[in-house]
């Protein structure tokens, strides 16, 4: 009998344990070595290079470019995606009313087909027939381009702000004009993503012990700010780490966007690495170069995810 | 230090009543406990008189002043948890002085390193530590200040958790059944801590609890708490051997009260299956319900006495320094727990019949609707 | 009485997030009101959310030698045949359909003994065969794209089926997750089992898998929700062959040529795709956000 559960056991996990070698693990050795040479698809033979692939990837403008791109959407889509999910699920939870219905919409983004949404979004930003540059120049003029250029307050100039230059020299060219594409693919990211990290946000909220604010109230905790520093947070805290680790991984992974709208561009401002590898490897065929680009992707999300396990048992593992 | 005055508290959940019309004076200094079955609404007057809750109706007066519109944290009243609710990220020593820093401090003192530069903090905060230390030494806690909730017993985190409470030396304690997550020996051990430190700090403290042994033991006053009532408010003294209400005979006491449906004749006299008591009462009513404590049960021995019941035993419950015996009086089937000294109960084997009577002036009798009657005259067994 | 909540926050709060889910709903509301209008009021931006409906000429029937009088249509309708005809929308998404469905299936067969086997079943190795899967946890498939394509144009799979579902056969998170929910199964019940003689196998189908359903289905979410909308693979894998399309690819390859004219049906197309998953979620709210939310409770 316990022969046989044994038995059982090797059965029941051969074939996911092959898989996992197959799909999962071969590739990874298979991008590392393939990192080192100068490998093409079609090629019958290839070329040992060293580290030339990683040089280059440090030393050559685009794919220094590549880097930084990345690393700009990283930095801009994590935080604006976790402060407005943690901002939404704090307003939702603390609502008496119809929380649930903010919850559904927020939520949509998540459920939609990126590559879907951002061709949408590439319409509505559309610099002629887009609905937004539209609504914007027609409150030029009128009611909203006085407002927002400020130009009502004591000692500011409206002309020269943002809004009022824009009316007279046109609205931006949202994916072609190279100091603005970033910043609305990073929108259209935080857009996509912030609704994830607020439902877990709010299962988070849920599972704080009311006690635990009364508690606050009763030692003192008279401001709302106050109770928020040391329950709340404190409380969020495994579900942020889990948070931030996560939206990091999805921003390193940005792809559809990129491809759809912007391909890369203007200047490869947005040439980010999972495009990069698509273009360098897949379409020109620069596998070696390629491989290199996946190693190093690898490395980020290794790290990272190290990270985190590292501080959910150090710091925020209160039992 | 702070006597507490409720004034017709009511409590409405939409249509239901949890809290209906409860007056209430704690006087100050006071050991009071909230004390009756789940759902009976104790919880909700403690939060209400915290302000963790608002009450529908009524006034919440600490002394003398109304303080339905402050807010909890405002009442500078203090509250031990059932959950304890430390924080579970913050050591013993910070959840202890979370409550001083969180008074005493301005929150730009509380700003990490602006804060020192505040003048007359540190000072502040010296003496904040003071404080706290010396709490952390009445309880005994000292060698646990660096740990966190979690790598600590539950009575240690009831130890913090009252802690807490004490360091601000607030007006007063409420405690929401601190005892409840404690194991059975740890909770008579407390009991008495409780009660010591209570004589120690001569603070009023309101205490709410399920458990009758723990209001009989600790309090000064005991408010019987049903359906959103006090019925009964009293020492402990009183509220055991004087029930006013059939409810708290049998809220009380361990075992619980034996309740005999009895017989009243024209003149008065009550008698149960047929047989005697020798209970008059001068209400002029048909059936009455007659309470007896298993302890207020005497053995008889010998068969010439016709003024005992007979009792058939059909469990003997050995206890050590007391048996109870389980059994019914002939031809009722209601079960009756009387009390015995082992010495007593030796020769008694399951099955068989003995004789019982009660005490004299023990039993209660109860109206139908709960209510207490007077017993007019109680005449003694042999004479009637 | 914490919080203090009055009506004058609450009121603000409700403003602060009408605002946030204006600009949410901003695409969706794009993208359905441009599937039902015509070219004319998507260029002047007029006709409000559903547009005049007023007939239009369809040029390209007209192209086909029929008198204009025969090919009018109403804005909606020509958007949402145009979707349908152009492209082959319809392949595209039984293709989705194919795709992911075979993905889960395979997923769960293969993830599901295995995860019995790693919490219920004792084996020399069992402790290496989990940390394995801790292991591969850590690996975004999409990270190691190249060198799976690599592997397959070796054995010249791209351009099939079987290249879009292979890569995606083996869910370690699957595997985590309905591991995690096993360990809560009782031993007594597997012994139970045994006991009235059922085999590993019927204790697997007719004992785990009945009590696994909300687990097997949160995964399922999680599965369908990511390959469905999956873009980045296909677009990888799938180079020439239109007819093995996914939906996304589809939609992609009508914006490869694009015109003015195009923007209409181009929505519809969207609205298509983006449709099932939302009138999904939309009917099994709570399903899907438990779903969600289980990957985080790791």
């Amino acid at each position: 009998m316990a022969a046989r559960k044994n038995f059982m056991g090797y059965v029941f996990t051969a074939p996911a344990i092959i898989l996992m070698l197959v799909i999962l693990l071969a590739p990874v050795f298979i991008a590392a070595t393939l990192s080192f040479t100068d490998y093409s698809l079609g090629n019958s033979s290839f070329n040992w290079v060293g580290l030339e692939n990683y040089l280059k990837m440090f030393s050559r403008s685009t794919y220094v470019k590549m880097i930084t791109a990345s690393v700009t959407y990283v930095f801009i889509v994590v935080p604006g995606s976790i402060v407005l999910g943690l901002g939404a699920a704090l307003l939702i939870h603390s609502l008496r009313r119809f929380g649930d219905i903010y919850k559904t919409i927020y939520f949509l983004p998540v459920m939609a087909s990126l590559l879907a949404m951002a061709i949408v979004w590439e319409f509505t930003l559309h610099p002629t027939i887009g609905i937004i540059n539209k609504t914007l120049a027609s409150g030029c003029g009128n009611f909203p381009e006085i407002f927002f250029s400020l130009g009502w307050l004591p000692f500011v100039d409206g002309s020269s702000s943002w809004y009022s230059t824009c009316c007279r020299e046109g609205f931006p060219l949202w994916f072609g004009d190279k100091a603005y594409t970033m910043a609305t693919i990073c929108f259209i990211g935080i857009w996509q993503s912030f609704g994830f990290n607020m439902v877990l946000y709010l299962a988070g909220l849920t599972s704080i012990p009311r006690e635990l604010y009364q508690a606050a109230e009763m030692d003192g905790a008279v401001k709302g700010w106050d109770r928020f520093k040391l329950v709340t947070w404190p409380m969020l805290g495994p579900t942020t780490v889990f948070v931030v680790t996560i939206s990091t991984i999805r921003s390193f992974q940005v792809f559809d966007t990129v491809e759809a709208i912007t391909r890369g561009g203007p200047v490869k401002s947005t040439y980010v690495m999972m495009y990069a590898i698509y273009e360098k490897a897949i379409k020109h065929n620069m596998v070696g170069m390629g491989s290199a680009i996946v190693v190093v992707f690898l490395a980020f999300v290794l790290l990272l995810t190290f990270t985190q396990r590292y501080l959910v048992e150090r710091r925020v593992h209160y039992s | 230090m702070a006597d507490i005055r409720l004034r017709s508290i009511e409590k409405m959940y939409g249509e239901t009543a949890a809290l209906c019309g409860i007056d209430l004076d704690i006087r100050d200094g006071e050991f009071l406990t909230l004390v009756g079955p789940s759902g009976c609404g104790k919880s909700t007057l403690l939060r209400i008189i915290a302000g963790l809750e608002e009450q529908t109706r009524g006034e919440v007066e600490i002394d003398g002043k109304s303080v339905n519109k402050i807010r909890a944290s405002k009442r500078d009243l203090a509250m031990v948890f059932q959950s304890y609710a430390l924080y579970p990220h913050l050591t013993v020593w910070q959840n202890m002085i979370t409550p001083l820093r969180l008074r005493d401090l301005s929150s730009l003192e509380r700003m990490p390193f602006i804060g020192r530069f505040v003048p007359g903090q540190r000072d502040k905060v010296k003496s904040l530590h003071t404080l706290a230390g010396e709490t952390a030494h009445t309880l005994k806690l000292e060698q646990l200040l660096h740990r966190k909730p979690g790598q600590l017993s539950g009575g240690q985190r009831q130890r913090v958790a009252l802690g807490r409470a004490m360091v601000r030396k607030p007006r007063a304690f409420l405690m929401d059944e601190p005892l409840s997550n404690l194991d059975a020996a740890l909770r008579v051990h407390m009991r008495a801590e409780l009660a010591e430190l209570h004589r120690n700090l001569k603070t009023t403290f309101i205490y709410v609890t399920h458990d009758q042994a723990e209001a009989l033991t600790m309090s000064d006053r005991i408010a019987i708490m049903i359906d959103g009532e006090i019925i009964q408010l009293g020492t402990p003294d009183e509220i055991y051997k004087n029930p006013r209400d059939r409810r708290v005979a049998e809220f009380v006491g361990s075992p619980k009260i034996n309740i005999l449906s009895g017989d009243v004749d024209e003149s008065g006299n009550v008698s149960i299956m047929g047989n005697h008591t020798g209970i008059r009462i001068r209400k002029r009513i048909k059936k009455v319900h007659l309470g007896i404590r298993p302890e207020h049960f005497r053995l008889v021995n010998g068969n010439g006495a016709t003024d005992s019941w007979p009792f058939h035993v059909t469990y003997k419950e050995n206890l050590g320094s007391d048996f109870y015996l389980h059994g019914h009086l002939n031809g009722s089937k209601n079960r009756i727990i009387t009390r015995a000294a082992p010495d007593e109960v030796g020769r008694i084997t399951i099955g068989e019949t003995v004789k019982v009577r009660a005490r004299q002036g023990k039993p209660m009798v109860f109206c139908d609707n709960d209510c207490r009657i007077d017993v007019m005259q109680e005449a003694g067994y042999g004479s009637a | 009485m914490i919080g203090h909540a009055t009506s004058f926050s609450e009121y603000m709060k409700h403003i602060v997030l009408i605002f946030g889910s204006l600009i949410v709903i901003l695409p969706f509301y794009v993208m359905v009101s441009y599937s039902l209008k015509s070219p004319h009021e998507i260029a002047t931006n007029s006709g409000g959310f559903i547009g005049a409906q007023q007939p239009m000429v369809d040029e390209y029937c007209v192209k086909l030698g029929n008198p204009p009088e025969e090919c009018m249509q109403k804005p909606l309708v020509y958007n949402y045949t145009q979707a349908f005809k152009k492209a082959p929308l319809l392949r595209y998404l039984v293709n989705g359909l194919v795709v992911t469905a075979s993905i889960f299936f395979i997923q769960a067969l293969i993830a599901v003994p295995c995860a019995y086997a790693l919490a219920k079943l004792r084996f020399w190795g069992r402790d290496f065969v989990f940390s394995m899967v801790m292991f591969c946890l850590l690996i975004p498939v999409h990270t190691i794209a190249l060198p799976i394509y690599i592997m397959l144009a070796k054995v010249s799979l791209t351009n099939t089926y079987a290249a879009l579902i292979i890569p995606w056969t083996i869910s370690v998170l699957g595997i985590f997750l309905m591991r995690q929910f096993f360990m809560t199964v009782p031993d007594d019940l597997i012994d139970a089992a045994r006991m009235d003689g059922m085999n590993e196998f019927s204790i697997i189908w007719r004992v785990m898998l009945p009590t696994a359903i909300p687990a097997l289905l949160a995964f399922a979410i999680i599965s369908v929700v990511a390959h469905w909308n999956d873009y980045f693979w296909p677009r990888v894998v799938i180079t020439g062959d239109r007819s093995l399309y996914t939906p996304p690819l589809g939609l992609r390859e009508f914006k490869g040529d694009a015109d003015g004219s195009i923007w209409g049906p181009m929505m519809a197309t969207a609205t298509v795709i983006v449709t099932p998953l939302i009138a999904a979620f939309l009917l099994a709210q709570k399903r899907f956000v438990e779903g969600i939310t289980m990957t985080g409770m790791k």
